[in-house]
């Protein structure tokens, strides 16, 4: 997959670069509106990452500008504003998403893949889902693990859904609590680590591998191999 | 709404402006047209008494030169007739019979010696006697069979007979009225016209004058950019339009100067910031022992708590100054706190806290739904840090009198004796507190930015007791927004004190 990658700062562009390539992505730079305007004209991308505080012009300006020169590939914007300006949101809704700074690298790398695939056609309409030995059902909205059946609240449900469907990637705390509980919030407390241990604790019973990881500092994994 | 309008005019400073000035105008003209027409029914007084003594001596003349012969009731009564027909203000277009005029000539015993007038002249005799008249100067009569008196000049001649013109005051009454008609007429012209003069340019001026407020409420919804309309004139309107967009246009520049340094603050300590957390990963995700990884993640951990503090910090300083930037959008509290609670609750019962919801379902609130999700878990965090195991965290929430009624309360050991004043400021914080004491500075900050209020006080049966009290969402949210503003204002004076601000 291709991307094109707009960040006037060099030490971020750099460290971008590289994780972005070490996740298996090609990644063209440009530092500028102008630049990144003759890049999207030459090549096609499969994906855009742009920062709102170009030197040249504003962001939102160069989206809006690659949409109507027909770029419909979609937009990972980089804030670092503090308040998130209406037409940021108007992307969002728009299929883009947006990322405030700092980030997490890991949450940019699951966000940014999230937001390819959804441009692929999601092929979230599957009644059930198999993941290794766990398997849901999201019509009678139950799971079981080895065919027994686990009992899960509809909360624990919605969150093992969320997990499952991102099956080994990386989940990290902030997207869960965006898509699973709907609010950009960061709390202070280990509240998402609770959920996430309750869930284990009757999935990963004793005697069975362990399918969901933490990752210290960065989020979680299920397992999917 | 024709009688609404009718209505709010009445009830208008101007069309009260008007009704003042115009009575005051009205009263005014009024006093100067009756000394007018003092004046002018004075003169022709004047000028007929001086007709009746003039004449009058004219005839005391001729009654004196003429013999005494049997011509002498002619040549007198033609005189008399002639003067008849000289009268002053006499109307035109009178009848043959001349009854406005009589000349009467009254001998030394009182007999009616000559008469000429309408009538025998006997009532006007009687009506003589009766009245004892002084000599020289003209008096009024009242004869018997007239309604109108006459005005009566004598004079006595040698052979000791008096002789009377008397000048009905018929036409000089009429003079007076018609003039009184004129004067009536001109003065209710003159009155409807200065009432809609004054009240159209009060109006006007007014007019500008709510046109001010209108703007100036639009402003204080924090629409800083929009101006108060201002005229070319140079008087007390534009000159208070002037001012206000004077002070505005500092209080934009300075806001302004506050958004471009928070936000550039924000910016230039974020893209290092960025760039560390990002070579921090980076050095994580390589090959490096276990002990090196684990100073790394704690490494991320403070630039993750920093990166908070800075955004809190923030945002507390904007809200204070009142500059937050809100989205509003539509917010069922209820739904939003189940939501919270559910979140919270794994946490809460792994500290040993039990969590209990009281809520009388649906509340409707325009909130800035970021913000407010932060307010509640900012209370909910505050929870959970600060209570010892087994206790329990109660949340109600119902509406009282406009206003959403969230009030947070547990069974713990409270706030801080002392510390209550200063609950909301920022950094201040409990002894035994690890946060960076922002928390309920920021939950203050954005809930009065919304135009509600918090208080904060330790329950009698011991533990904390937080109320917050949000606005209502209104049915006609956009109409109504200045009296949102107004509520906002006065829950801003009630704040600090333990009172339900008052609501229309």
């Amino acid at each position: 997959m291709r991307l094109l990658l707009v960040e006037d700062e060099r030490e971020i562009q750099g460290f971008l670069k590289q994780s972005l390539t070490e996740a298996g992505y090609d990644v063209d730079t440009a530092e500028n509106g102008r630049t990144a305007v003759l890049l999207a004209a030459e090549n096609k991308y499969d994906g855009l990452i742009i920062d709102l505080g170009l030197p040249d012009q504003d962001g939102i300006d160069l989206i809006l500008q690659l949409r109507r020169s027909g770029v419909n590939s979609p937009v990972l914007i980089l804030s670092a504003r503090r308040s998130v300006d209406d037409r940021v949101k108007g992307l969002e809704q728009g299929g883009d998403d947006y990322l405030t700074k700092p980030f997490a690298l890991a949450e940019l790398l699951a966000r940014l893949r999230n937001l390819l695939r959804r441009n692929v056609a999601a092929q979230e309409d599957a009644t059930r889902l198999r993941i290794l030995d766990l398997e849901l059902d999201f019509i009678k909205r139950r799971a079981s693990r080895g065919g027994e059946l686990l009992n899960l609240s509809p909360q624990e449900f919605v969150l093992l859904e969320y997990l499952c469907r991102h099956a080994g990637k990386v989940v990290t705390r902030s997207m869960l609590l965006a898509e699973v509980w709907g609010m950009r919030i960061q709390p202070d407390t280990n509240v998402v680590d609770v959920h996430i241990y309750r869930l284990r604790g009757k999935i990963d019973t004793e005697g069975r591998m362990p399918l969901i990881q933490t990752l210290r500092g960065i989020g979680y994994v299920l397992k999917d191999s | 709404m024709s009688s609404k309008t009718a209505d709010s005019t009445m009830r208008s400073a101007a069309w009260r402006i008007s009704l003042w000035a115009t009575l005051a105008f009205a009263i005014g003209t009024m006093l100067v047209f009756a000394m007018l027409h003092r004046f002018v029914a004075g003169d022709i007084q004047r000028r007929s008494d001086a007709w009746l003594s003039g004449e009058v001596e004219v005839l005391g003349d001729v009654a004196e030169r003429t013999p005494k012969d049997r011509l002498y009731s002619r040549v007198v009564g033609e005189v008399a007739e002639l003067a008849s027909k000289e009268v002053p203000n006499k109307l035109r277009s009178n009848g043959n019979e001349n009854d406005s005029v009589f000349f009467l000539q009254a001998g030394d015993d009182g007999s009616l010696k000559l008469w000429v007038g309408a009538g025998n002249g006997a009532p006007n005799l009687d009506a003589i006697r009766m009245t004892k008249p002084l000599s020289d100067v003209p008096y009024d009569l009242r004869v018997k069979g007239f309604d109108i008196p006459f005005r009566v000049a004598s004079v006595r001649i040698d052979n000791g007979s008096h002789i009377y013109l008397g000048l009905s005051e018929r036409d000089e009454l009429r003079v007076l009225r018609s003039l009184r008609i004129r004067f009536f007429c001109l003065w209710l012209l003159i009155v409807f016209f200065g009432f809609v003069i004054v009240f159209y340019t009060t109006r006007r001026m007014l007019g500008h004058v709510r046109e001010i407020t209108e703007a100036a409420s639009r402003i204080g919804q924090s629409d800083l950019s929009s101006r108060v309309p201002t005229t070319k004139r140079n008087d007390e309107v534009g000159q208070l339009s002037r001012t206000l967009n004077h002070m505005l246009d500092r209080i934009e520049s300075s806001m302004h100067q506050l958004h471009t340094i928070t936000d550039s603050l924000a910016h230039d300590l974020r893209s290092p910031l960025t760039a560390i957390r990002g070579k921090l990963e980076m050095a994580l995700s390589g090959d490096g022992n276990a002990e090196q990884g684990e100073s790394i993640v704690s490494a991320i951990d403070e630039l993750d708590r920093l990166t908070e503090f800075l955004n809190t910090s923030l945002d507390v300083a904007e809200a204070k100054a009142d500059a937050l930037q809100l989205s509003r959008t539509e917010v069922d509290l209820d739904v939003l706190i189940r939501v919270m609670i559910d979140l919270y609750e794994p946490c809460m019962a792994e500290k040993g806290l039990r969590v209990q919801l009281h809520s009388g379902g649906t509340v409707m609130v325009m909130a800035d739904a970021a913000l407010l999700h932060r307010v509640i878990a900012n209370l909910l965090d505050n929870e959970l840090k600060h209570l010892p195991a087994s206790c329990t965290v109660l949340l109600s929430l119902h509406t009282s009198e406009g206003f959403a009624n969230l009030i947070v309360e547990d069974d713990g050991p409270g706030f801080e004796p002392g510390i209550g004043p200063q609950l909301f400021e920022q950094r201040v914080k409990g002894k035994n507190s690890s946060g960076h004491g922002l928390g309920l500075a920021f939950v203050e900050a954005v809930v009065r930015a919304h135009g509600g209020n918090v208080t904060a006080a330790n329950r009698r049966q011991g533990g904390a007791r937080l109320s917050i009290l949000w606005p209502l969402k209104k049915a006609e949210e956009v109409a109504e927004a200045p009296l949102l503003e107004a509520h906002g204002h006065e829950v801003k004076i009630a704040r600090g004190k333990n009172h339900t601000p008052p609501l229309a």
